[in-house]
């Protein structure tokens, strides 16, 4: 009788312990999710620069201010005899209508704004970042809000875990590399943080009350190493709400 | 004055006479020759740009906002419109083979193409307040290439500098500023002569702050021989 009820007794320890994990499972769900783009511009160069003024045109000038006529110079030529492509060569400009593409679209209003949405402050052209490591005060903020208890959760974006076995480039790249992009909360710790680049998941950027609206920036940091080609990059960043349902 | 004199005379006058003309007569004379002949040939360029320029067009994207993004209806295979349909204020999207652009050129030196804003959006249904929103930062370009998302490095369209004709249905008048548009506006640079195409998808940033509304802009490209 002892040993049955000590049988027992685990069974309904092994039992409630599996009640109680799998509530904990289904009791947060994902209420919503954004992505932040971040555009960087590496510009050039680690190397000395050199201060030169343009070159000058090697093109010929169509309208010179003196025609020459009868000459033996090295005139170049802007339209080579015996083009066999252009047969047909037309020394004017033609008259034809202005090239225009109408755009259009229907903005509506996002119906999870009141729980997430992002308030970006890239610059014009996105943030310029020279070799080595740049910090970016206040890139965006986030605002969190929810009726019950939640947590706000991110990772990079544009790995090979979410967009293909190509992702996974600069600056965030793929796990076990570690992305040169990083983040920190001022209003909660200094420390920066690699963006997660191991796919969803993810890690937690903020966790929030019930009824608790909360408003922060989040601060960047770069690293461009010498070997990374100057150019435009972007990163991707996922910001999912997790919320504690009733 | 003798005969002989008068004859004398009348000689050496007819001698003289003679040794004017001679020289006239040989420089007439019919002569031989060659000449190079170089000249500027002006360039011809001429250009056409197709919205919606390959099947599979369309916007995608808007991950997170609970809505699948369809093409809208005054977009139509290689006419139309770039119309992007319904979006969600907040979210990303990228419309496919957006517009192409064709160039014909016999100017050896090449071309570049400019291609920026007619005006910023303009809102209509309901009109907002105020009644343009920003293209810059908003729609976006980039080459078309089948690997591009939502998230790809894409460059902002500009408005422009200049007057559009006809809300910019009919281009831009650039008389004011130069001639040309502005050198932001580059989308394009070509070294040669030819017949040449290029293709493009747009991007849609639309930032948390955009008011509800249907925004319109015409996109409008030059292009200038070297």
């Amino acid at each position: 009788m002892r040993r049955h009820n000590v049988f027992g007794l685990l069974a309904l320890a092994v039992l409630a312990t599996l009640t109680v994990v799998s509530q904990a499972d289904a009791l947060t769900g994902l209420k919503t999710y954004k992505l932040v783009t971040v555009d960087v511009v590496v510009t050039p160069s680690p190397a000395p620069v050199g201060m030169f003024g343009p070159a000058k045109p090697s093109y010929p000038n169509a309208f010179p201010a003196k025609t020459q006529v009868a000459s033996s110079s090295t005139l170049a030529w802007d339209v080579p005899p015996g083009d066999a492509a252009l047969p047909q060569l037309i020394a004017q400009v033609s008259a034809q209508p202005t090239p225009t593409i109408p755009v259009q679209f229907v903005a509506k209003p996002d119906p999870n704004a009141q729980y997430l949405h992002v308030i970006p402050h890239e610059p014009p052209g996105g943030f310029y970042a020279p070799y080595g490591t740049t910090k970016f005060t206040c890139a965006f903020e986030i605002y969190t809000y929810y009726t019950n208890s939640y947590k706000l959760q991110d990772w990079g974006y544009n790995t090979n875990k979410t967009a293909g076995a190509s992702a996974g480039t600069y600056p965030i790249e793929n796990y076990p590399a570690q992305s040169y992009l990083s983040w920190a909360v001022p209003d909660f710790a200094a420390t920066f943080t690699p963006y997660w680049n191991q796919g969803p998941g993810g890690e937690t950027t903020w966790s929030g009350a019930v009824k608790q609206a909360q408003q922060h920036c989040v601060d960047l940091t770069l690293t461009v190493p010498n070997s990374q080609p100057a150019g435009s990059y972007t990163a991707a960043i996922e910001y999912a709400l997790y919320v504690t349902l009733p | 004055m003798s005969g002989d004199v008068k004859r004398t005379v009348t000689a050496a006058a007819a001698a003289l006479l003679l040794a004017m003309l001679v020289p006239q007569i040989a420089r007439s004379a019919p002569a031989q020759g060659s000449a190079q002949m170089n000249w500027k040939v002006l360039p011809s360029v001429k250009a056409q740009v197709t919205p919606n320029y390959l099947s599979g067009y369309g916007p995608q994207g808007g991950l997170g906002s609970g809505v699948t993004p369809a093409a809208g209806p005054s977009a139509s295979l290689q006419g139309g419109t770039v119309d992007f349909g319904n979006v969600v204020v907040g979210y990303q999207y990228l419309y496919k083979y957006a517009a192409q652009v064709a160039v014909q050129t016999n100017d050896s030196a090449g071309f570049v193409v400019y291609g920026e804003g007619a005006t910023d959006l303009n809102g209509s249904n309901p009109v907002p307040a105020p009644s343009t929103y920003p293209i810059f930062s908003t729609l976006y370009w980039l080459p078309s290439n089948a690997s591009n998302s939502p998230f790809s490095p894409a460059t902002s369209f500009n408005k422009t500098g200049g007057n559009p004709i006809a809300g910019g249905a009919n281009g831009i008048d650039y008389s004011g500023t130069g001639g040309v548009p502005s050198a932001m506006s580059m989308i394009w640079t070509s070294p040669t002569s030819g017949n040449v195409t290029q293709g493009y998808d747009y991007q849609l940033r639309l930032s948390g702050a955009m008011p509800a509304s249907q925004f319109n802009v015409y996109i409008v490209y030059t292009v200038i021989g070297n």
